[in-house]
């Protein structure tokens, strides 16, 4: 029996032209970039035209890219950076998130609630996906204001407007960051053409080295930075570079976006028969935000009458590699913020998120309809029996 | 198979994939440490969670951990509390196991298509085409027998205690053998939600500080006689010396606990002993023992087992011990064994003890 992952979401493997492009820099030319000698040179030299790539990928300028150690950090560096910096010089500040915000965002923002003079604005997402983008108005107009988004929601796929809403929030003179993690390489996104401040995005989804991200700062935007030391990335991350992971991010994020458009179109194609066939194979089964604008990669599906735990243990034991809402270190699933936000505390049903990726072939699909609909059959009949 | 993390259970899933056998580890996450005040016990981070996601991939066998944190917190922590509250002295891990820990295991095996449940409790299963019993553990220093009373009948056909003929040495080489990560693991001996060990803390947190069981009275004789003063009531088991001051000219032990006058009643050693012991609760494997039979009781764990004749009372049972025992302590379990003492053959929870003196 084949295994079949579909968890792109979580994580993906680091593909061949990153490992090789990677290589050298964990061998032969293993130099610190702030080094003055050859070693320390090529180094360098490696580490800038890998901030090149990127910025050529974000349409944005090579100054404008950080390197950081992934996601987390980035949002980390966005949320509270920013926030701490406008604390200092501004006596009120409103920060804006969505309900759906991955915990990166969520748990930063929860911090700087408890800072002096900082009020924390969730905006709440209708069961069809809409955000509601009132609240946000209202803070923009009574002041300073931080705004962080989700470009694409890692748990339903949800596509926000945030390249609009950066308009409207620029306009009003507020800051937008968005997390653009499951966006990159997903959905077309020219940074260039937006009025985004702070971009997160992240190696390890996108084919390359885990524990590798970027932070875009558009010029002008002035961030605390959260690490402090030799005075690496412009004093905003300290700490030496890792070149190998910068090179490895830099290639898979060009990939990834000269692939977008033709990855985008086979995974739609993919993501539909394996959602047409479930809903035709299995009562009780709707898929989240259905109807809404999705990034190709992620389908939330909604099942009434199992348990969500019983349900991923038993795909996995059929080789079929799934997730429910955002897992926890342990690997027990807790029941996510995001589908609760959307569905509110009483949705009972259980939540699987398939994601699709680059290896994913249509017998993979084949599989996972066929399996998914006997082990549904069965907990149900489990649970009809007890 | 229950994977705990500990050596124990560990060692049992090696024994099972030896022996052939197509195994899927779990762990049932009980409890959030991060809500206590030992944080670095995380609930994410639970040693216990990661060990047992060592074993099992060094087993090459999957591993899954399932949240039963709000069954555990209705079903053993709130009991703990209520009976500590009515001046008892619980045994959570008797709850857990007969409540929580192997009903959801069964239901959860099932769903994942397994036809065996299996733990690392040091007690040994027997399986004939009638019936199957519970024995106890081949290592009687260890023997595990008195936590099981409370499993459902119905439930032992399907289970397998892989290390219940082993002793804990043995267990202890076949982990060094196999080269297990947790093989110089330390026993865990504390209550698992009580990370602490000072369980006055959780109860002043779900009962409030103004819980009379919480609120000072005193420690008085049999005779009525006032003779100190106590902090809390449910700080106290039967049988207790220290805490209770000095000043008489034998030493005293709590001989019970009123919770109606938050009294603490004193004695001697001799005033200790009870022989006739009420059980109530009662959960049998292989039907009832009838009226007027002997049989062997267990009153604590580590405790050896005594002779008793039974005899039934509507739902209870009452106990005659052919010898006084001491420390009769009500909340804990009355353990039931066969005559041979190997067998277990149900159990109750301790209601009341007096002496028919």
């Amino acid at each position: 029996m084949k295994a079949v992952y579909l968890d792109h979401a979580a994580t993906t493997p680091i593909r061949n032209e990153v490992r090789e492009a990677m290589e050298p820099y964990l061998s032969e030319s293993f130099g610190n970039p702030s080094s003055l000698h050859r070693w320390g040179r090529e180094a360098s030299a490696a580490l800038e035209n890998a901030r090149a790539t990127v910025a050529e990928a974000l349409s944005v300028s090579p100054k404008e890219i950080y390197f950081t150690r992934g996601g987390t950090e980035s949002d980390n560096l966005a949320v509270l950076g920013c926030c701490k910096f406008m604390e200092t010089h501004k006596k009120q500040l409103t920060l804006v998130v969505s309900a759906i915000e991955h915990s990166a965002i969520l748990d930063p923002a929860k911090l700087v609630t408890e800072w002096q003079g900082v009020e924390l604005v969730t905006l709440p997402v209708s069961q069809d996906g809409v955000l509601d983008q009132e609240p946000l108005k209202l803070a923009l107009e009574s002041g300073p204001t931080v705004v962080s988004l989700l470009w694409v929601n890692n748990e339903t796929g949800l596509v926000f407007p945030v390249a609009e809403i950066s308009g409207l929030v620029n306009e009003l003179g507020g800051t937008m960051h968005t997390d653009a993690v499951q966006a990159v390489g997903k959905i077309p996104v020219n940074v260039r053409e937006t009025s985004i401040h702070l971009l997160t995005a992240s190696g390890h989804k996108i084919y390359g080295p885990k524990g590798t991200g970027i932070l875009f700062v558009r010029s002008g935007v002035d961030l605390v930075p959260l690490v402090h030391g030799g005075g690496q990335e412009q004093t905003l991350r300290a700490g030496t570079e890792d070149v190998a992971g910068a090179v490895g991010f830099a290639c898979s994020l060009q990939l990834a976006v000269e692939e977008q458009q033709q990855s985008c179109k086979r995974l739609t194609e993919l993501r539909s028969v394996l959602e047409r066939s479930l809903l035709e194979l299995i009562p009780g089964l709707s898929i989240n935000l259905q109807d809404a604008n999705r990034a190709s990669h992620i389908s939330s599906i909604a099942i009434d009458d199992v348990d969500g735990e019983d349900l991923l243990a038993a795909l996995d034991l059929e080789g079929i590699a799934a997730s429910g809402g955002s897992a926890c270190e342990s690997g027990s699933t807790q029941t996510s913020h995001v589908i609760t936000a959307l569905y509110g505390e009483e949705h009972s049903a259980a939540t699987v998120r398939f994601s699709l990726g680059r290896e994913t072939t249509e017998h993979d699909i084949e599989q996972t309809i066929l399996k998914l609909t006997s082990i549904v059959t069965r907990l149900r009949n489990l649970g009809v029996a007890s | 198979m229950a994977m705990s993390g500990g050596v124990d259970s560990s060692v049992a899933a090696a024994l099972l994939v030896e022996q052939g056998h197509d195994v899927v580890g779990v762990t049932m996450k009980t409890f959030c440490y991060s809500e206590t005040p030992d944080h670095s016990k995380t609930c994410c981070g639970l040693d216990g969670i990661s060990d047992a996601k060592r074993v099992t991939s060094a087993l090459g066998i999957p591993h899954y951990v399932f949240d039963v944190e709000e069954a555990f917190d209705r079903d053993v922590i709130d009991d703990f509390v209520t009976q500590y509250a009515e001046g008892k002295t619980p045994n959570p891990c008797v709850r857990c196991n007969g409540y929580t820990k192997f009903r959801d295991l069964l239901s959860r095996g099932r769903s994942l298509g397994c036809d065996l449940i299996a733990s690392g409790h040091y007690v040994q299963i027997e399986h004939t085409h009638s019936q199957s019993r519970i024995l106890r553990g081949q290592d009687k220093q260890k023997d595990q027998s008195y936590f099981l009373w409370a499993l459902p009948d119905e439930m032992l056909k399907s289970l397998l205690f892989p290390i219940g003929n082993l002793t804990k040495e043995q267990v202890r080489e076949h982990a060094h053998a196999q080269g297990l990560v947790n093989a110089n693991k330390p026993e865990s001996q504390e209550i698992c939600f009580v990370p602490t060990g000072n369980y006055r803390d959780l109860l002043r947190e779900r009962l409030g500080k103004v819980h009379p069981a919480l609120q000072p009275g005193y420690l008085v004789r049999r005779s009525g006689e006032i003779v100190g003063e106590h902090n809390g009531y449910a700080g106290f088991t039967i049988g207790q010396r220290k805490g209770l001051g000095g000043g008489s000219s034998e030493p005293m032990f709590v001989l019970s606990i009123n919770p109606n006058t938050k009294e603490v009643i004193v004695g001697t050693r001799a005033e200790l002993f009870d022989d006739i012991v009420i059980i109530s609760g009662l959960n049998w494997l292989g039907g009832p023992i009838e009226e007027g039979a002997t049989t062997l009781v267990q009153l604590r764990y580590r405790a050896p087992a005594v002779s008793a004749l039974v005899s039934h009372e509507e739902d209870q049972v009452i106990l005659k011990l052919q010898e006084a025992q001491p420390a009769v302590t009500p909340g804990q379990s009355a353990v039931l064994f066969d005559q041979e003492n190997r067998c277990l053959i149900g159990g109750g929870t301790i209601a009341s003890a007096h002496s028919s003196d």
